[in-house]
């Protein structure tokens, strides 16, 4: 069975308060939320979250089949990212190295395709690293709310801390959130109840009850439930449709990194092995454009003896520095100096 | 000023020595440096092999530009470093909160950092984070 | 030098910010002024060949790569083979040495030195930029590796390491900001004619850590050019030729990165040595030096390389006034690059300048050196991360 053998997260120093980004257009926000320094990007965070699951992990360089990332934030239409990681880690050009994009699903669609070429036998090992800095507008929502992190996970099938035991996707034509080519920031549809609960709460909710069918499970048989978090609500919603008592959620990350969109249920998760005993069972499930994937886990043994081999997610938490609105607006291209 | 794309030859050819930090040292006078060469800067040898810069070290000069040029924020501190395990290695120190805290001595790992784009196409290299103990 | 050389006349324009005047006219009053300096004069169809020191090889004035033809119809002789020549901040140094190496082969007898640099076409910042960030530094190497460099930083790097291994201070600085700004004053070529004191210079805005405003030389224009010739016929040009008793190149890696050091430089002691050696004279036989101060630092580090101390020595025997004007061995007369200003491949050829006219005895009565020996010397270092470097020696006597 494949699993998880290593793992690891970044997640940038700077803080912004979301509030600072609010009020200037009338809004309210609580918390902060993590943003990228002025030298950093998708691909800058992805390789010292790769770095740090590769240790984490104990594999050899040498040994990787596949890489694949997966990411919303891509500053290419055309042209993959991931082979620049793959040139950090020295990879043979044998090795599949892949982008997958288009949603912030595409971090999950990622660690699928693995799980699918490690089960078909085509590789032993594979990455998978999730990585977001969503593009964001001058009084949007994801000015507020979007966080910037990255996370990877080393997939195998030995030596696992972490088994996938099944998997299940929900997915439909559904339109909340898109960027269009030519736009420079995520654009989401206004109507809230709509668009979450229609959106993220019934995907959620189909992918979980198919795959605790498939596994002739109930909600409450986990010992963690880690999904997708857009803000700090929506969560608990999925959990009570599913019947999971709303204590077993992962804690909310919204309100101190804001939403890391596809990274969310894999730095979630992260947070969730940190600290996990051998034999819990963990609940995890993402959400993106109209698409969910399910995937139910079992802690197993090795995850004491890797422990210290990793950064836990809570060192990158307390590590921060705050930036101020004005900075936030420069970083982002929002603010930009006459050029003459 | 005029850049070479990050696609042109030039960036391309320097990939396993900015990825990997590919070096050369040199075996008779035991000199490494970077980028791989066919002869010893140092000592003019021709028997060098390829040596791979290790990631860690330590600051042995710096200064702190408050006038970088415009694609930079200033303040930015430049280093020269003293790398474990032989070799220098010249970059900027990046999440500089407090220039205070570089000094002679001090501990850094290197990180991969996004250092310009052009075109639209980023171009990344190494710079340097002090090491935070514990 | 086997083939004896002699300069028999220089010309210089006063230095600064030459709105009014581009490279061509800067070159030409320079000619004019060298030509007109010569004492039983001297016409175009004397000269033979010319050196054409040119470093921004018109990257600062958006006219395309220069080449000797550029010179060549500057100062209106196109008979003679120009060869343009470009080695970082020593450029119009090693325009001189090459000159001297025509007439030294036997190969002609009488010949030009220009040096030229228009800095300020392009506005400070620019041109700061285009100077150390972007210009030579980068070709050739990926910028990751060259990031936020420029000649402000190359220089604090070494300033750091000098106020840790010799216990410099940025005081001791700003002191040979203060000695240069005052010789100046007294200078009429100089860029800069005013005094500034310590608590000024220590007051001036930070540049780069350790280095204030006012630790830096200016962004300069100008032109300077100088004749030499075949020392056994320089009488019948002038009656109190200067003689070339040494002058030569010294390098070092051009990558920072592989300094053995960062208190010294391995450039300006090769440079130094090979002069010495040529000259067949000892530090201690110079009168007065012009040198390199394209940083205060660097002035410091530099008197220590070329031998007139040892390392470690120059700020105190700065406080002590050892190379003031009136000192035991004035550094600067002119101002140095901190007042007299830095136009690239102008900036040692104006030395040379200087030099010539203090040995003859013709500058400013106030600012006139006491002379014992009759030598003195000329350095620049300059170039990727301060690779090269060039000594000149000159003096009254063979």
């Amino acid at each position: 069975m494949a699993g998880i053998i290593g793992y690891g997260v970044y997640v940038p120093r700077y803080r912004l308060k979301q509030a600072d980004a609010a009020i200037p257009w009338g809004g309210f926000g609580m918390g902060e939320k993590s943003v990228c320094g002025w030298d950093e990007d998708i691909i800058s965070m992805a390789a010292e979250a790769l770095e740090n699951a590769v240790n984490h992990s104990g594999v050899n360089a040498s040994d990787i089949g596949a890489l694949y990332l997966g990411t919303a934030s891509s500053p290419y239409i055309e042209q993959h990212v991931a082979p620049i990681l793959a040139e950090t880690l020295g990879l043979s050009p044998e090795v599949s190295v892949l982008d997958y994009c288009g949603s912030i699903n595409a971090v999950a669609a990622a660690l699928l395709s693995c799980l699918d070429a490690i089960e078909a036998k085509r590789i032993k090992t594979g990455i998978v690293v999730g990585t977001e800095n969503r593009r964001v507008g001058p009084g949007t929502e994801g000015e507020v709310s979007f966080g910037a992190a990255a996370v990877a996970l080393v997939i195998g099938d030995s030596d696992t801390i972490a088994d996938i035991e099944g998997r299940q996707t929900y997915s439909t034509l559904f339109y909340d959130r898109w960027r269009a080519a030519k736009d420079s920031w995520v654009s989401n549809y206004f109507d809230y109840r709509f668009a979450r609960e229609y959106g993220y709460q019934r995907h959620v909710s189909g992918a979980c009850k198919g795959l605790l069918e498939n596994l002739q499970r109930k909600g409450d048989d986990y010992d963690h439930v880690v999904f997708h978090q857009p803000d700090g609500r929506l969560p608990a919603l999925a959990a009570r449709d599913l019947k999971i008592n709303p204590q077993k959620l992962a804690p909310d990350l919204t309100g101190a990194l804001g939403d890391l969109g596809g990274c969310s249920p894999f730095v979630s998760l992260a947070g969730i092995l940190d600290n996990a005993k051998p034999g819990a069972k963990v609940l995890v499930c993402s959400y993106g454009s109209g698409r969910s994937d399910a995937f139910s886990l079992v802690v197993g043994n090795q995850i004491e003896k890797k422990r210290g081999n990793g950064i836990p997610l809570e060192k990158y938490m307390a590590r921060k520095a705050y930036l101020d609105y004005p900075t936030y607006l420069r970083l982002t291209n929002n603010l930009v100096r006459a050029p003459y | 000023m005029v850049q070479p794309a990050p696609a042109s030859p030039l960036f391309w050819r320097f990939n396993p020595e900015i990825y990997q930090r590919m070096g050369m040292k040199c075996s008779d006078c035991g000199h490494i440096t970077y980028p791989r060469r066919k002869i010893c800067p140092e000592c003019g040898s021709f028997n060098v092999k390829e040596h791979q810069l290790s990631k860690t070290g330590k600051v042995h000069t710096f200064c702190i530009n408050w006038t970088p040029p415009p694609n930079l924020e200033p303040p930015i501190v430049n280093v020269i470093v003293d790398l474990d395990g032989g070799g220098r290695y010249q970059g900027l120190i990046t999440e500089v909160a407090n220039p205070e805290d570089v000094t002679i001595g001090t501990k850094v790992e290197m990180v991969l950092r996004k250092v310009m784009t052009d075109r639209g196409l980023n171009i990344y290299g190494y710079k340097f984070r002090l090491v935070e103990e514990g | 030098m086997r083939g004896k050389v002699a300069i028999i006349g220089v010309g210089m324009i006063p230095f600064g910010e030459l709105f009014e005047m581009g490279l061509e006219e800067m070159v030409q009053q320079a000619y004019i002024n060298c030509l007109n300096s010569v004492d039983k004069g001297i016409s175009t169809k004397d000269i033979k060949a010319a050196w054409f020191g040119q470093w921004s090889g018109g990257g600062m004035i958006g006219q395309g790569a220069l080449c000797g033809a550029s010179l060549a119809t500057m100062i209106g002789n196109r008979e003679i083979p120009i060869t343009r020549t470009e080695n970082g901040c020593p450029t119009g140094s090693d325009a001189f040495r090459n000159a001297c190496l025509g007439v030294a082969s036997g190969v002609y007898d009488v010949v030009l030195a220009m040096g030229a640099e228009k800095m300020r076409d392009k506005p400070g910042v620019e041109s700061l930029i285009a100077a150390g960030g972007g210009g030579g530094g980068i070709l050739g190497l990926h910028p990751s590796w060259m990031l936020g460099m420029g000649g402000p930083v190359l220089q604090a790097l070494y300033a750091t390491r000098q106020m840790h291994e010799l216990g410099y201070t940025m005081e001791d600085y700003a002191r040979v900001a203060v000695k240069n700004h005052h010789n100046g004053v007294a200078c009429p070529y100089a860029h800069y004619r005013f005094e500034v004191t310590m608590e000024r210079v220590l007051n001036s805005p930070i540049v780069c850590w350790p280095l204030h405003l006012l630790d830096c030389c200016p962004q300069t224009d100008g032109a300077a050019c100088a004749i030499v010739c075949r020392a056994d016929i320089a009488k019948s040009f002038t009656d109190k030729p200067v003689y070339v008793l040494g002058s030569n190149t010294g390098l070092d890696h051009k990558n920072m990165w592989d300094k053995h050091s960062f208190v010294e430089m391995l450039s300006t002691v090769r440079a130094a040595r090979g002069a010495f050696e040529m000259a067949g004279i000892k530090p201690d036989d110079v009168d007065f030096a012009e040198i390199h101060d394209c940083f205060t630092n660097t002035e410091l580090m530099n008197l220590e390389d070329i031998g007139f101390c040892k390392k470690g020595e120059a700020a105190n025997l700065l406080r002590e006034g050892y190379w003031n004007r009136d000192g035991a061995k004035p550094i600067n007369p002119s101002g140095g690059l901190k007042a007299h200003g830095h136009p690239i491949a102008a900036t040692g050829i104006g030395q040379i300048c200087e030099n010539y006219w203090q040995l003859r005895e013709e500058v400013e009565p106030e600012r006139q050196v006491k002379l014992k020996n009759g030598i003195a010397l000329s350095h620049n270092v300059g170039g990727d991360a301060f690779g090269v470097s060039c000594v000149t020696i000159l003096s009254r006597s063979l």
